[in-house]
Protein backbone atom coordinates (compact mmCIF):
# COMPACT_ATOMS: atom_id res chain seq x y z
CA UNK A 1 0.00 0.00 0.00
CA UNK A 2 1.67 3.34 -1.40
CA UNK A 3 -0.41 5.59 1.15
CA UNK A 4 -2.44 6.25 4.26
CA UNK A 5 -5.90 4.65 3.25
CA UNK A 6 -8.87 7.71 3.34
CA UNK A 7 -11.53 5.71 6.05
CA UNK A 8 -14.05 5.31 3.52
CA UNK A 9 -11.76 2.53 1.84
CA UNK A 10 -10.61 1.41 5.02
CA UNK A 11 -14.46 0.59 5.94
CA UNK A 12 -14.94 -0.89 2.43
CA UNK A 13 -12.06 -3.35 2.02
CA UNK A 14 -13.00 -4.34 5.84
CA UNK A 15 -16.32 -5.14 5.20
CA UNK A 16 -16.08 -6.29 1.81
CA UNK A 17 -18.76 -4.67 0.18
CA UNK A 18 -20.40 -0.88 0.20
CA UNK A 19 -23.75 -0.82 1.50
CA UNK A 20 -26.18 2.08 2.84
CA UNK A 21 -25.89 0.28 6.53
CA UNK A 22 -21.90 0.74 6.31
CA UNK A 23 -22.13 4.27 4.69
CA UNK A 24 -23.85 5.67 7.96
CA UNK A 25 -21.06 3.63 10.16
CA UNK A 26 -18.70 5.67 7.99
CA UNK A 27 -20.64 8.89 8.73
CA UNK A 28 -21.05 8.09 12.14
CA UNK A 29 -16.88 7.36 12.21
CA UNK A 30 -16.22 10.35 10.69
CA UNK A 31 -17.57 12.64 12.89
CA UNK A 32 -16.97 11.47 15.84
CA UNK A 33 -13.12 11.97 15.00
CA UNK A 34 -14.17 15.42 13.86
CA UNK A 35 -16.30 16.47 16.99
CA UNK A 36 -13.99 14.85 19.65
CA UNK A 37 -10.92 15.81 17.78
CA UNK A 38 -9.44 12.75 18.27
CA UNK A 39 -7.38 10.56 16.29
CA UNK A 40 -8.47 6.51 15.78
CA UNK A 41 -7.37 4.24 18.49
CA UNK A 42 -3.93 2.69 19.06
CA UNK A 43 -4.24 1.11 22.18
CA UNK A 44 -7.51 1.82 23.89
CA UNK A 45 -7.74 5.14 24.17
CA UNK A 46 -11.03 5.40 22.46
CA UNK A 47 -13.77 3.11 23.95
CA UNK A 48 -17.21 2.65 21.58
CA UNK A 49 -20.36 1.00 22.54
CA UNK A 50 -22.49 0.64 20.15
CA UNK A 51 -26.06 -0.90 20.37
CA UNK A 52 -26.40 -2.75 17.25
CA UNK A 53 -24.41 -5.72 15.43
CA UNK A 54 -25.28 -4.31 11.87
CA UNK A 55 -22.99 -3.04 8.79
CA UNK A 56 -21.87 -0.03 10.31
CA UNK A 57 -20.58 -1.56 13.60
CA UNK A 58 -17.58 -2.59 10.76
CA UNK A 59 -16.87 0.89 10.17
CA UNK A 60 -16.34 1.72 13.66
CA UNK A 61 -14.03 -0.95 14.07
CA UNK A 62 -11.93 0.07 10.66
CA UNK A 63 -12.16 3.69 11.04
CA UNK A 64 -12.04 4.48 14.90
CA UNK A 65 -9.92 1.54 15.69
CA UNK A 66 -12.28 0.17 18.41
CA UNK A 67 -12.31 -3.46 17.68
CA UNK A 68 -13.53 -6.51 18.96
CA UNK A 69 -10.01 -7.98 19.58
CA UNK A 70 -9.04 -5.09 21.63
CA UNK A 71 -11.99 -4.97 23.52
CA UNK A 72 -12.60 -1.12 23.33
CA UNK A 73 -15.92 -1.92 21.07
CA UNK A 74 -18.63 -2.58 23.78
CA UNK A 75 -21.65 -4.25 22.07
CA UNK A 76 -24.95 -4.23 23.33
CA UNK A 77 -27.81 -6.21 21.87
CA UNK A 78 -30.29 -3.34 21.60
CA UNK A 79 -31.18 -3.24 18.00
CA UNK A 80 -30.95 0.05 17.69
CA UNK A 81 -28.22 2.28 15.88
CA UNK A 82 -26.84 3.75 18.11
CA UNK A 83 -22.93 4.41 18.66
CA UNK A 84 -21.36 5.64 21.87
CA UNK A 85 -18.12 7.12 21.15
CA UNK A 86 -15.54 7.88 24.52
CA UNK A 87 -11.93 9.11 24.44
CA UNK A 88 -10.17 8.69 27.82
CA UNK A 89 -8.02 11.56 26.70
CA UNK A 90 -10.29 13.93 26.26
CA UNK A 91 -13.03 12.71 29.63
CA UNK A 92 -15.50 13.25 26.60
CA UNK A 93 -17.93 10.90 25.17
CA UNK A 94 -20.57 11.69 22.76
CA UNK A 95 -23.84 9.21 21.93
CA UNK A 96 -24.72 9.56 18.29
CA UNK A 97 -28.18 7.87 17.39
CA UNK A 98 -29.31 7.22 13.49
CA UNK A 99 -32.49 9.56 13.57
CA UNK A 100 -35.43 7.51 12.70
CA UNK A 101 -36.35 7.68 9.00
CA UNK A 102 -32.82 9.14 8.54
CA UNK A 103 -32.35 5.88 5.89
CA UNK A 104 -35.49 5.14 4.40
CA UNK A 105 -37.16 6.19 0.88
CA UNK A 106 -38.57 3.80 -1.70
CA UNK A 107 -34.62 3.41 -2.62
CA UNK A 108 -33.44 2.40 0.76
CA UNK A 109 -36.74 -0.28 0.65
CA UNK A 110 -36.42 -1.53 -2.62
CA UNK A 111 -32.40 -1.94 -2.09
CA UNK A 112 -33.37 -3.44 1.09
CA UNK A 113 -35.75 -5.98 -1.01
CA UNK A 114 -33.52 -7.04 -3.39
CA UNK A 115 -30.59 -7.58 -0.73
CA UNK A 116 -32.33 -9.59 1.42
CA UNK A 117 -33.25 -12.04 -2.04
CA UNK A 118 -30.49 -14.77 -3.33
CA UNK A 119 -29.98 -15.26 -6.68
CA UNK A 120 -30.40 -11.73 -8.81
CA UNK A 121 -31.09 -11.63 -11.96
CA UNK A 122 -28.53 -9.75 -14.06
CA UNK A 123 -31.79 -6.70 -14.50
CA UNK A 124 -32.08 -7.01 -10.44
CA UNK A 125 -27.90 -6.70 -9.92
CA UNK A 126 -28.46 -4.06 -12.39
CA UNK A 127 -30.61 -1.91 -10.48
CA UNK A 128 -29.25 -3.06 -7.10
CA UNK A 129 -26.18 -1.43 -8.43
CA UNK A 130 -27.66 1.92 -9.75
CA UNK A 131 -29.58 2.43 -5.90
CA UNK A 132 -26.02 1.66 -4.44
CA UNK A 133 -24.21 4.52 -6.53
CA UNK A 134 -28.07 6.58 -5.71
CA UNK A 135 -27.50 5.96 -1.73
CA UNK A 136 -24.02 6.12 -2.09
CA UNK A 137 -24.11 9.63 -2.77
CA UNK A 138 -27.32 10.78 -1.12
CA UNK A 139 -26.02 8.78 2.11
CA UNK A 140 -22.50 10.46 1.66
CA UNK A 141 -23.27 13.89 0.90
CA UNK A 142 -26.52 14.74 3.23
CA UNK A 143 -26.10 17.00 6.05
CA UNK A 144 -25.09 15.34 9.09
CA UNK A 145 -27.60 16.24 11.40
CA UNK A 146 -30.59 15.08 8.73
CA UNK A 147 -29.22 11.26 9.27
CA UNK A 148 -28.28 11.58 13.09
CA UNK A 149 -29.00 13.22 16.55
CA UNK A 150 -26.10 13.60 19.34
CA UNK A 151 -25.57 14.81 22.38
CA UNK A 152 -22.48 14.36 24.87
CA UNK A 153 -23.13 11.99 28.17
CA UNK A 154 -21.18 11.34 31.17
CA UNK A 155 -19.49 8.24 30.84
CA UNK A 156 -18.05 5.57 32.88
CA UNK A 157 -14.94 4.18 31.47
CA UNK A 158 -14.50 0.27 31.76
CA UNK A 159 -10.83 -0.84 32.72
CA UNK A 160 -9.08 -1.63 30.01
CA UNK A 161 -8.77 -4.61 29.04
CA UNK A 162 -7.11 -7.36 31.08
CA UNK A 163 -4.77 -10.10 30.09
CA UNK A 164 -5.30 -13.35 32.01
CA UNK A 165 -3.65 -16.50 32.28
CA UNK A 166 -4.14 -19.86 30.44
CA UNK A 167 -4.77 -22.98 32.31
CA UNK A 168 -5.29 -26.17 30.84
CA UNK A 169 -8.43 -27.73 30.58
CA UNK A 170 -9.17 -31.26 32.74
CA UNK A 171 -11.75 -32.74 29.62
CA UNK A 172 -10.51 -31.54 26.62
CA UNK A 173 -6.88 -30.43 27.44
CA UNK A 174 -6.80 -26.95 25.49
CA UNK A 175 -5.74 -24.12 26.95
CA UNK A 176 -8.51 -21.96 28.39
CA UNK A 177 -8.64 -18.73 30.15
CA UNK A 178 -8.57 -19.01 33.74
CA UNK A 179 -11.44 -16.66 34.83
CA UNK A 180 -13.42 -18.24 32.55
CA UNK A 181 -12.64 -22.25 33.59
CA UNK A 182 -15.17 -23.49 35.84
CA UNK A 183 -14.28 -25.75 38.97
CA UNK A 184 -15.83 -29.06 39.36
CA UNK A 185 -15.41 -33.13 40.36
CA UNK A 186 -13.02 -33.28 37.32
CA UNK A 187 -11.21 -30.37 38.00
CA UNK A 188 -11.12 -26.82 36.16
CA UNK A 189 -12.81 -27.55 32.54
CA UNK A 190 -13.52 -25.32 29.75
CA UNK A 191 -17.01 -23.51 29.14
CA UNK A 192 -17.19 -25.79 26.06
CA UNK A 193 -16.68 -29.33 28.29
CA UNK A 194 -19.25 -28.04 30.64
CA UNK A 195 -21.83 -27.29 28.21
CA UNK A 196 -21.31 -30.51 26.42
CA UNK A 197 -20.79 -32.84 29.50
CA UNK A 198 -21.81 -30.87 32.09
CA UNK A 199 -19.33 -31.22 35.39
CA UNK A 200 -19.08 -34.89 34.78
CA UNK B 1 -48.18 16.67 -21.13
CA UNK B 2 -46.64 16.58 -17.76
CA UNK B 3 -45.92 12.95 -17.21
CA UNK B 4 -46.60 9.42 -19.03
CA UNK B 5 -46.42 5.83 -18.46
CA UNK B 6 -44.15 4.22 -20.54
CA UNK B 7 -44.68 0.97 -22.57
CA UNK B 8 -42.69 -1.85 -24.29
CA UNK B 9 -43.90 -3.35 -27.13
CA UNK B 10 -43.53 -6.91 -26.86
CA UNK B 11 -44.91 -8.96 -29.75
CA UNK B 12 -47.93 -6.93 -30.19
CA UNK B 13 -48.64 -6.41 -26.71
CA UNK B 14 -48.19 -3.56 -24.40
CA UNK B 15 -46.55 -3.85 -21.20
CA UNK B 16 -46.44 -1.27 -18.64
CA UNK B 17 -41.94 -0.28 -18.30
CA UNK B 18 -42.29 2.48 -16.16
CA UNK B 19 -44.83 5.04 -14.47
CA UNK B 20 -44.88 8.53 -14.31
CA UNK B 21 -41.93 9.40 -16.64
CA UNK B 22 -41.08 13.21 -16.71
CA UNK B 23 -37.85 13.00 -18.42
CA UNK B 24 -36.64 11.47 -21.62
CA UNK B 25 -33.05 11.07 -23.14
CA UNK B 26 -32.38 9.36 -25.98
CA UNK B 27 -28.60 8.60 -26.59
CA UNK B 28 -26.38 8.36 -29.72
CA UNK B 29 -25.86 4.46 -28.54
CA UNK B 30 -29.57 3.90 -28.94
CA UNK B 31 -30.21 3.95 -25.36
CA UNK B 32 -33.26 5.98 -24.07
CA UNK B 33 -32.62 6.89 -19.77
CA UNK B 34 -36.02 7.27 -17.96
CA UNK B 35 -36.55 8.97 -14.78
CA UNK B 36 -40.13 9.72 -13.61
CA UNK B 37 -41.58 11.88 -10.80
CA UNK B 38 -40.61 8.93 -7.81
CA UNK B 39 -36.79 9.45 -8.76
CA UNK B 40 -37.01 5.91 -10.58
CA UNK B 41 -34.30 5.93 -13.00
CA UNK B 42 -33.50 3.20 -16.25
CA UNK B 43 -31.89 3.11 -18.85
CA UNK B 44 -33.03 0.94 -21.98
CA UNK B 45 -31.51 -0.33 -25.44
CA UNK B 46 -34.99 1.08 -26.82
CA UNK B 47 -36.87 3.08 -29.84
CA UNK B 48 -40.05 4.99 -29.01
CA UNK B 49 -42.61 3.66 -31.75
CA UNK B 50 -45.55 6.20 -30.49
CA UNK B 51 -46.19 8.98 -28.24
CA UNK B 52 -49.66 9.85 -27.55
CA UNK B 53 -49.24 12.74 -25.51
CA UNK B 54 -53.29 13.47 -24.65
CA UNK B 55 -53.55 9.79 -23.12
CA UNK B 56 -49.68 10.33 -21.56
CA UNK B 57 -48.83 7.33 -23.09
CA UNK B 58 -45.37 6.59 -24.66
CA UNK B 59 -44.49 3.24 -26.78
CA UNK B 60 -41.33 2.06 -27.39
CA UNK B 61 -39.95 -1.20 -28.64
CA UNK B 62 -36.33 -2.99 -27.07
CA UNK B 63 -33.81 -3.05 -29.66
CA UNK B 64 -31.17 -6.03 -29.30
CA UNK B 65 -27.68 -5.57 -28.23
CA UNK B 66 -26.33 -6.84 -31.43
CA UNK B 67 -27.89 -4.15 -33.29
CA UNK B 68 -26.52 -1.33 -30.37
CA UNK B 69 -23.39 -3.15 -30.56
CA UNK B 70 -23.31 -2.60 -34.28
CA UNK B 71 -24.51 1.18 -33.95
CA UNK B 72 -20.96 2.28 -31.65
CA UNK B 73 -17.58 1.26 -30.74
CA UNK B 74 -15.44 2.15 -29.02
CA UNK B 75 -11.67 1.83 -27.82
CA UNK B 76 -10.49 2.58 -24.81
CA UNK B 77 -6.68 2.00 -22.32
CA UNK B 78 -5.98 0.18 -19.21
CA UNK B 79 -3.65 -0.35 -17.03
CA UNK B 80 -1.74 -4.02 -16.49
CA UNK B 81 -2.20 -3.39 -12.34
CA UNK B 82 -4.64 -2.74 -10.46
CA UNK B 83 -2.39 -0.85 -8.12
CA UNK B 84 -3.74 2.53 -9.52
CA UNK B 85 -0.17 4.22 -10.48
CA UNK B 86 3.34 2.77 -11.72
CA UNK B 87 6.18 3.15 -10.01
CA UNK B 88 9.61 4.50 -11.08
CA UNK B 89 11.46 1.79 -12.63
CA UNK B 90 9.04 -0.20 -13.16
CA UNK B 91 7.24 -1.08 -16.50
CA UNK B 92 4.75 0.53 -17.64
CA UNK B 93 1.83 -1.95 -19.47
CA UNK B 94 -1.48 -0.72 -20.65
CA UNK B 95 -4.42 -2.75 -22.74
CA UNK B 96 -5.86 -1.76 -25.32
CA UNK B 97 -9.72 -2.70 -25.51
CA UNK B 98 -12.26 -2.59 -27.96
CA UNK B 99 -15.88 -3.05 -26.66
CA UNK B 100 -18.69 -0.74 -25.49
CA UNK B 101 -19.25 0.22 -21.98
CA UNK B 102 -16.03 -1.22 -20.76
CA UNK B 103 -16.95 -5.21 -21.72
CA UNK B 104 -14.72 -5.79 -24.68
CA UNK B 105 -16.52 -6.71 -28.10
CA UNK B 106 -16.05 -9.07 -31.02
CA UNK B 107 -14.13 -6.41 -32.92
CA UNK B 108 -10.74 -6.33 -32.50
CA UNK B 109 -8.48 -3.01 -32.95
CA UNK B 110 -7.84 -2.65 -36.16
CA UNK B 111 -4.12 -3.34 -36.98
CA UNK B 112 -3.25 0.20 -37.83
CA UNK B 113 -4.24 1.55 -34.99
CA UNK B 114 -1.80 4.28 -33.89
CA UNK B 115 -0.40 5.23 -30.17
CA UNK B 116 1.47 7.89 -29.14
CA UNK B 117 2.83 9.21 -24.99
CA UNK B 118 3.05 12.65 -24.23
CA UNK B 119 5.04 13.71 -21.17
CA UNK B 120 6.01 17.74 -20.54
CA UNK B 121 4.22 18.20 -23.48
CA UNK B 122 6.62 16.14 -26.45
CA UNK B 123 4.76 13.91 -28.05
CA UNK B 124 6.66 9.71 -29.46
CA UNK B 125 5.22 7.56 -31.11
CA UNK B 126 4.86 3.89 -29.64
CA UNK B 127 4.18 0.57 -30.97
CA UNK B 128 1.65 -1.73 -29.94
CA UNK B 129 2.45 -5.31 -30.01
CA UNK B 130 -0.06 -8.22 -29.50
CA UNK B 131 0.49 -10.51 -26.08
CA UNK B 132 -1.50 -12.92 -25.64
CA UNK B 133 -4.67 -12.16 -27.28
CA UNK B 134 -4.16 -8.39 -25.67
CA UNK B 135 -2.78 -5.36 -27.72
CA UNK B 136 -0.61 -3.99 -25.44
CA UNK B 137 1.62 -0.99 -25.43
CA UNK B 138 4.71 -1.20 -23.37
CA UNK B 139 6.49 1.77 -22.39
CA UNK B 140 9.33 -0.01 -20.53
CA UNK B 141 10.79 1.74 -17.51
CA UNK B 142 9.37 5.21 -17.12
CA UNK B 143 10.56 8.18 -14.82
CA UNK B 144 8.22 9.71 -12.29
CA UNK B 145 5.41 12.08 -13.45
CA UNK B 146 2.48 12.23 -15.61
CA UNK B 147 2.15 10.08 -18.90
CA UNK B 148 -0.79 11.18 -21.04
CA UNK B 149 -0.86 8.31 -23.59
CA UNK B 150 -3.37 7.91 -26.31
CA UNK B 151 -4.33 5.82 -29.08
CA UNK B 152 -6.60 6.58 -32.52
CA UNK B 153 -8.33 3.93 -34.80
CA UNK B 154 -8.88 5.39 -38.26
CA UNK B 155 -12.01 4.78 -40.34
CA UNK B 156 -16.00 5.98 -41.20
CA UNK B 157 -16.07 6.81 -37.48
CA UNK B 158 -13.02 7.51 -35.50
CA UNK B 159 -12.26 6.14 -31.95
CA UNK B 160 -10.06 7.96 -29.69
CA UNK B 161 -8.82 6.24 -25.84
CA UNK B 162 -6.78 8.69 -23.96
CA UNK B 163 -5.25 7.87 -20.52
CA UNK B 164 -3.53 9.36 -17.56
CA UNK B 165 -0.98 7.17 -15.82
CA UNK B 166 0.58 8.07 -12.71
CA UNK B 167 4.18 7.08 -12.38
CA UNK B 168 5.47 7.27 -8.75
CA UNK B 169 3.16 9.66 -6.43
CA UNK B 170 2.01 12.84 -5.92
CA UNK B 171 1.56 14.71 -9.29
CA UNK B 172 -1.11 17.31 -8.34
CA UNK B 173 -0.87 19.35 -10.85
CA UNK B 174 -3.01 20.47 -13.83
CA UNK B 175 -2.89 18.31 -17.04
CA UNK B 176 -2.77 20.30 -20.53
CA UNK B 177 -5.49 18.71 -23.26
CA UNK B 178 -3.70 16.95 -26.24
CA UNK B 179 -5.75 18.61 -28.67
CA UNK B 180 -7.71 15.99 -30.09
CA UNK B 181 -10.67 16.58 -32.96
CA UNK B 182 -12.85 15.52 -29.49
CA UNK B 183 -11.45 14.76 -26.12
CA UNK B 184 -12.33 14.39 -22.00
CA UNK B 185 -9.77 15.70 -19.99
CA UNK B 186 -9.96 15.87 -16.18
CA UNK B 187 -10.44 19.01 -14.88
CA UNK B 188 -8.03 19.08 -12.40
CA UNK B 189 -5.89 16.21 -12.20
CA UNK B 190 -5.30 14.50 -8.59
CA UNK B 191 -5.65 11.22 -6.95
CA UNK B 192 -9.32 10.16 -7.27
CA UNK B 193 -10.91 8.08 -4.94
CA UNK B 194 -14.34 6.35 -4.13
CA UNK B 195 -16.82 9.17 -2.91
CA UNK B 196 -14.91 12.05 -4.05
CA UNK B 197 -16.84 14.55 -6.79
CA UNK B 198 -14.94 13.93 -9.82
CA UNK B 199 -15.05 16.88 -12.98
CA UNK B 200 -13.86 16.16 -16.46
CA UNK B 201 -13.93 19.02 -19.07
CA UNK B 202 -14.89 17.66 -22.62
CA UNK B 203 -12.82 19.92 -25.90
CA UNK B 204 -13.13 20.04 -29.47
CA UNK B 205 -9.92 20.63 -31.20
CA UNK B 206 -9.13 22.66 -27.97
CA UNK B 207 -11.80 24.47 -27.50
CA UNK B 208 -14.58 23.90 -25.25
CA UNK B 209 -18.19 21.64 -25.67
CA UNK B 210 -20.91 22.85 -23.90
CA UNK B 211 -24.35 20.75 -23.72
CA UNK B 212 -22.65 17.30 -24.63
CA UNK B 213 -23.64 14.25 -23.36
CA UNK B 214 -21.07 12.26 -21.63
CA UNK B 215 -21.59 8.48 -20.52
CA UNK B 216 -19.53 7.07 -18.02
CA UNK B 217 -19.09 3.82 -16.46
CA UNK B 218 -16.94 1.54 -14.11
CA UNK B 219 -14.97 -1.73 -14.33
CA UNK B 220 -17.23 -3.79 -12.30
CA UNK B 221 -20.79 -2.51 -13.55
CA UNK B 222 -23.70 -5.00 -14.08
CA UNK B 223 -25.22 -3.17 -16.29
CA UNK B 224 -25.35 -3.97 -19.92
CA UNK B 225 -25.52 -0.25 -20.62
CA UNK B 226 -23.74 3.14 -19.52
CA UNK B 227 -24.83 3.59 -15.72
CA UNK B 228 -24.63 7.34 -15.83
CA UNK B 229 -24.59 9.81 -18.19
CA UNK B 230 -23.39 13.26 -17.88
CA UNK B 231 -24.19 17.06 -19.70
CA UNK B 232 -21.54 19.64 -19.93
CA UNK B 233 -22.20 22.90 -18.82
CA UNK B 234 -21.25 26.04 -20.51
CA UNK B 235 -17.48 25.64 -19.83
CA UNK B 236 -17.65 22.35 -21.63
CA UNK B 237 -17.64 21.08 -17.93
CA UNK B 238 -18.86 17.98 -16.20
CA UNK B 239 -19.42 16.22 -12.53
CA UNK B 240 -19.75 12.42 -11.69
CA UNK B 241 -19.65 11.52 -7.75
CA UNK B 242 -17.34 8.27 -7.53
CA UNK B 243 -19.43 5.66 -6.18
CA UNK B 244 -18.10 2.45 -7.43
CA UNK B 245 -14.00 1.11 -7.08
CA UNK B 246 -11.75 0.44 -9.75
CA UNK B 247 -11.30 2.57 -13.41
CA UNK B 248 -13.99 4.47 -14.58
CA UNK B 249 -14.29 5.19 -18.28
CA UNK B 250 -16.07 8.20 -19.90
CA UNK B 251 -16.84 8.40 -23.28
CA UNK B 252 -18.49 10.82 -26.07
CA UNK B 253 -18.87 11.18 -29.38
CA UNK B 254 -19.71 13.97 -31.61
CA UNK B 255 -20.62 13.29 -35.20
CA UNK B 256 -18.15 10.49 -36.73
CA UNK B 257 -15.62 10.22 -33.49
CA UNK B 258 -15.96 8.59 -30.31
CA UNK B 259 -13.33 9.60 -27.57
CA UNK B 260 -12.62 8.01 -24.46
CA UNK B 261 -11.31 8.77 -21.52
CA UNK B 262 -10.02 6.33 -18.65
CA UNK B 263 -9.79 7.25 -15.38
CA UNK B 264 -7.44 5.28 -13.01
CA UNK B 265 -8.21 4.43 -9.28
CA UNK B 266 -6.53 3.08 -6.85
CA UNK B 267 -9.45 1.64 -5.25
Amino acid sequence: MCKNMPPLELAIQFHGHICPGLLMGIRVAEFALKELGISPDVDEELVTVVETNSCGVDAIQAILGCTFGKGNLIYKDYGKNVYTVASRDKGRALRIAQKFGGNRGPESQRFRELAQKGNLTADEAAEKENLTGILFERLMSAPFEDLFEWREIDFVFPEKAKIHATIQCAGCGEGVMDIRAVDTARGLICPTCLEEKGGQ
Amino acid sequence: MCESNVYLNKAGQEELLMEKVDRIIPAEDGSIFLENVFGERRVIKARIIEMELVRHRIVMEETSDAAVAQKRQEIWLEPATDHGHFHAGEEVILRVHKGYNMKPGDHKPKTDLQAFGVSEGMSRPLTLQEHHGNLELNLGQEADGLLHIYVREDGDHQLYGVIVMEIGHHHHHGLKPLGLPLEIVPADYSHARMGDSYEIRVLADGKTLAGIRVSATYAGTHNREYPHHLKTDEEGRAKIFLTARGNYLFSVTKDNITSTFTLVKSF
